[in-house]
């Protein structure tokens, strides 16, 4: 199983394979993956890469990856061609109009691409007070409801439970919830 | 059972350095190298050694500290980024004609493809200039592995050893096999031997110290032929090889991954994981095997220049493989494939999502400051003040300040102030003085790292520009670590001396500084004025210390001022994107006026200054 996972810097997106790899390593997986540290954490496109099973290069080839997890969709657009044929994404969408581009519903049909978006600013602005750092958590639950990655929300709420510090345990775990229930109605 | 857990590469070498008995750790933080002093310092802590772990001002004090306790007998390491080892070249190549008391590893990390460097620059070259031995390890779990056999080197030959792990393995994340401690009973011990020992004269370099550095040398070559079948070995392959492929370093991993991709088996790879000194007899006996062979290797050929008969070798020297960018694993595929002789099967599809991304306008998104950062206000005072100035920059986070159009130079750490003196001798030189007002700014790190010499030379030859100090007060780029400024040492429990600012300033002999708070733009237009009448005035540089925490490391919110553009008075200038830059605002090209993005913003209210209209107001109770 290889995952895609691209943002912007600041997003969090670095906890999510933290989560991911978590989880991995107790169902006893071999894990490689890459993470984006220093500069490009700074505000510019980040992208991280995840590879569970028998690998040994941290990066994902082009046209392989499983799973793209994108937080922002313009880096999801950025990204597509990471998928492999059949591959699916969680997208945080806030301008749903783009998804309406000719050029990009062709590729993604030729390619049998399915993308499951989520709004994750206006869930997290009616729900959390608008503290968009819990995007990350957010898209997890998401990728459970969408039955992606072969994890199930028990998991990663145990993940999450154990990685995060105490003081945010029970906002995640009900961010979670809210990105299960918003792509599972689907 | 084993113990095992998933590290990033960084954690990985630390838990190998801490394994391994090192007691004397130190290094200056630089991405990608950052993680592994702060980790040696964890490790430590969990295994319950005694391991001194120290963040020095800069890599030349890291990599010193480090060696004295290796001239003490202790196990030790310095850790930097590649042009860390140039700042502490000159200690490295000297220490490299010694014998050393104990086991003493540089960890040098090389950044391929420059993901947060000025420079590409391969230090296994370096290495090789020194004539020490150099590991390149392949993963996470491997870099590991390579620091106890890196230090067991060392101290066998009494040599200087350098482990070179790049970005991909730094910043790799990887389930890594945990071990204990290997227990050394090792007290400091220094004996004083006159006319010997840790002191170098010239005459006895040359009778003594030079020769036995070369012959170790080559005792090192012919021992490592055979040393490490474990880091230096062959992948066959099944039946005749169709390629040979000589990979060291990540690019084996990348290299064994592509051939899975393509389900090649024709393929034999010959891994080198110390290729210096390269274990020569065996890379050309592959040679001779092979009708065929390409080399992978980051970021420079320094195998291949090792490999005496390169014409029947593919590779950098002709062409088959690509001389600048990272070897991702996408590169290496595609050079896998010409190396063959075969064609990668190409998709009418991607074009379609190449013209989606115009069409739906993918703009490149570089790293930028973050929203409310103190340093973005500071650059605009100084541009609101002088839009002519020659503003020379630094290394750190304003660096960024370059999407704001606000800088104009950056070289090495330090060298804002020094290229800010040489800006003025050349004004001077013209005969024309010094009308056009010169800026020099770095931060606080970048002030103690190597800042200092360059200002007393300066003050002692009565430059005239201003300095000015962007003092977030930790050092940011590079995730937050402490310096000599905040005085918090690496253990929180251990306590610090601070060294403030304003007298580290003053004690280079500056007699004008003023210290202000970043946020307050309008006031500080007027002290960059002054500033700058004054060093023109009285041929000296003048210090202004621009102060706000960095946000990422702020414990108590600060104060909130939502903000609005008031979309009738907005005229579209663009000012706020162009010279403001901040993720918070936004431009509708369609309506050609700016917004605040809330996504982003963080509503410290300083862009309210910024606008040339007055455009950007605060959002008062009642207009919800």
């Amino acid at each position: 199983m290889q995952f895609i996972i691209v943002g912007i810097g600041g997003q969090g997106i670095l906890f999510t394979s933290k989560v991911l790899g978590h989880i991995a390593l107790k169902k006893g997986q071999k894990i490689v993956g890459s993470e984006v540290h220093g500069m490009s954490q700074r505000g510019g496109s980040v992208i991280s890469h995840y590879k569970i099973g028998d690998y040994r290069a941290p990066l994902v080839l082009k046209g392989q990856a499983d799973i793209l997890l994108a937080f922002d969709q313009m880096e999801a657009f950025r990204n597509f061609d990471f998928l492999r044929e059949g591959g699916q994404a969680i997208v945080n969408v806030h301008e749903a109009r783009s998804f309406e581009n000719d050029s990009l519903k062709t590729y993604l049909s030729e390619r049998e691409i399915i993308v499951h978006k989520i709004k994750g600013y206006d869930i997290l602005k009616k729900h959390m007070n608008g503290n968009f750092l819990f995007l990350n958590v957010l898209i997890l639950g998401a990728m459970c409801g969408a039955g992606l990655g072969n994890v199930t929300i028990d998991e990663v709420k145990e993940a999450i439970t154990e990685l995060a510090p105490a003081r945010f345990r029970d906002a995640n775990l009900k961010v979670v919830d809210l990105g299960y229930e918003a792509l599972i109605k689907a | 059972m084993s113990k095992k857990a998933i590290l990033m590469g960084n954690e990985a070498i630390a838990r190998g350095v801490v394994e391994a008995g090192c007691e004397v750790a130190s290094a200056y933080p630089g991405t990608p190298s950052s993680e592994i002093l702060p980790a040696i310092a964890k490790y430590s802590d969990e295994l319950e050694t005694n391991t001194q772990v120290e963040w020095g001002a800069n890599e030349k004090v890291a990599y010193e500290i480090a060696l004295g306790a290796t001239f003490a007998g202790k196990r030790s390491c310095a850790v930097m980024k590649q042009v860390g080892l140039d700042v502490a070249a000159d200690p490295f190549m000297t220490s490299a004609n010694f014998e050393l008391n104990g086991g003493f590893l540089v960890i040098v990390s090389d950044d391929p493809g420059c993901h947060a460097s000025q420079t590409d620059q391969d230090c296994r070259y370096f290495a090789m200039y020194a004539r020490i031995p150099c590991f390149d390890p392949s993963d996470a779990r491997e870099a590991r592995e390579m620091v106890f056999d890196a230090y067991d080197v060392s101290e066998k030959y009494k040599v200087v050893t350098m482990l070179r792990p790049t970005t991909r393995v730094d910043h790799c994340r990887q389930d890594v096999e945990l071990g204990e401690v290997r227990k050394l009973d090792n007290p400091a011990h220094f004996e004083r031997k006159p006319y010997a020992g840790m002191i170098h004269f010239p005459a006895r370099l040359d009778r003594e110290s030079i020769p036995m550095r070369n012959t170790r040398y080559s005792k090192i070559q012919e021992d490592f032929e055979t040393a490490f079948p474990k880091y230096n070995y062959e992948v066959p392959a099944k039946g005749k090889a169709s390629l040979g492929v000589i990979a060291a370093g990540i690019c084996f991993s990348t290299v064994m991954d592509s051939l899975k991709s393509l389900d090649r088996e024709d393929i034999s790879v010959l891994k080198i994981g110390t290729p210096v000194p390269l274990p020569l007899k065996m890379v050309e006996d592959f040679i001779a095997r092979h009708d065929k062979v390409i080399v992978f290797e980051e970021t420079y050929p320094v195998i291949e220049m090792q490999i005496s008969d390169r014409n029947s070798i593919m590779g950098r020297w002709n062409g088959h493989v690509p001389m600048e960018r990272e070897l991702t694993i996408d590169v290496i595929r595609t050079y896998l494939l010409k190396a063959l002789g075969e064609d990668e099967a190409s998709s009418d599809s991607i074009e379609k999502l190449q013209q989606a991304q115009k069409e739906l306008g993918l703009f490149v998104r570089p790293p930028r400051l973050c929203p409310g950062c103190g340093h973005r206000p500071s650059y605009s005072s100084i541009r609101k003040a002088y839009p002519n100035a020659i503003v020379c920059s630094d290394i750190g986070c304003y660096s960024l300040s370059k999407q704001q159009n606000a800088i104009d130079t950056i070289i090495s750490m330090g060298a804002s102030i020094t290229v800010a003196s040489g800006m003025y001798l050349a004004h001077k030189a013209d005969g024309i003085g010094t009308d056009r007002p010169i800026f020099a700014t770095l931060g606080d790190s970048t002030f103690y790292h190597n800042g200092m010499t360059g200002l007393t030379t300066a003050v002692y030859n009565r430059h005239a520009f201003v300095l000015g100090i962007m003092d977030n007060s930790i050092t940011a780029m590079t995730g937050g670590q402490d310096h000599p400024g905040t005085g918090s040492k690496m253990r929180k429990d251990e306590e610090g001396v601070i060294v403030p600012l304003e007298d580290a300033v003053k004690g280079c002999g500056v007699k004008y500084v003023k210290v202000v708070e970043a946020y307050e733009l309008k006031n500080n237009v007027q002290v960059v004025k002054e500033a700058w009448e004054y060093a023109k005035s009285d041929e000296e540089p003048a210090v202004i210390i621009f102060r706000h925490p960095c946000l990422t490391k702020l414990k108590v919110k600060q104060e909130q001022h939502l903000v609005k553009v008031d979309q009738d008075k907005c005229v579209g200038c663009r000012y706020c994107i162009d010279f403001f830059n901040c993720p918070g605002l936004a431009f509708d090209e369609e309506k050609k006026k700016a917004y605040i993005d809330e996504r982003f913003c963080i509503s410290c209210g300083v862009c309210v200054e910024i606008c040339p209209v007055g455009a950007i107001v605060p959002v008062k109770e009642d207009d919800e």
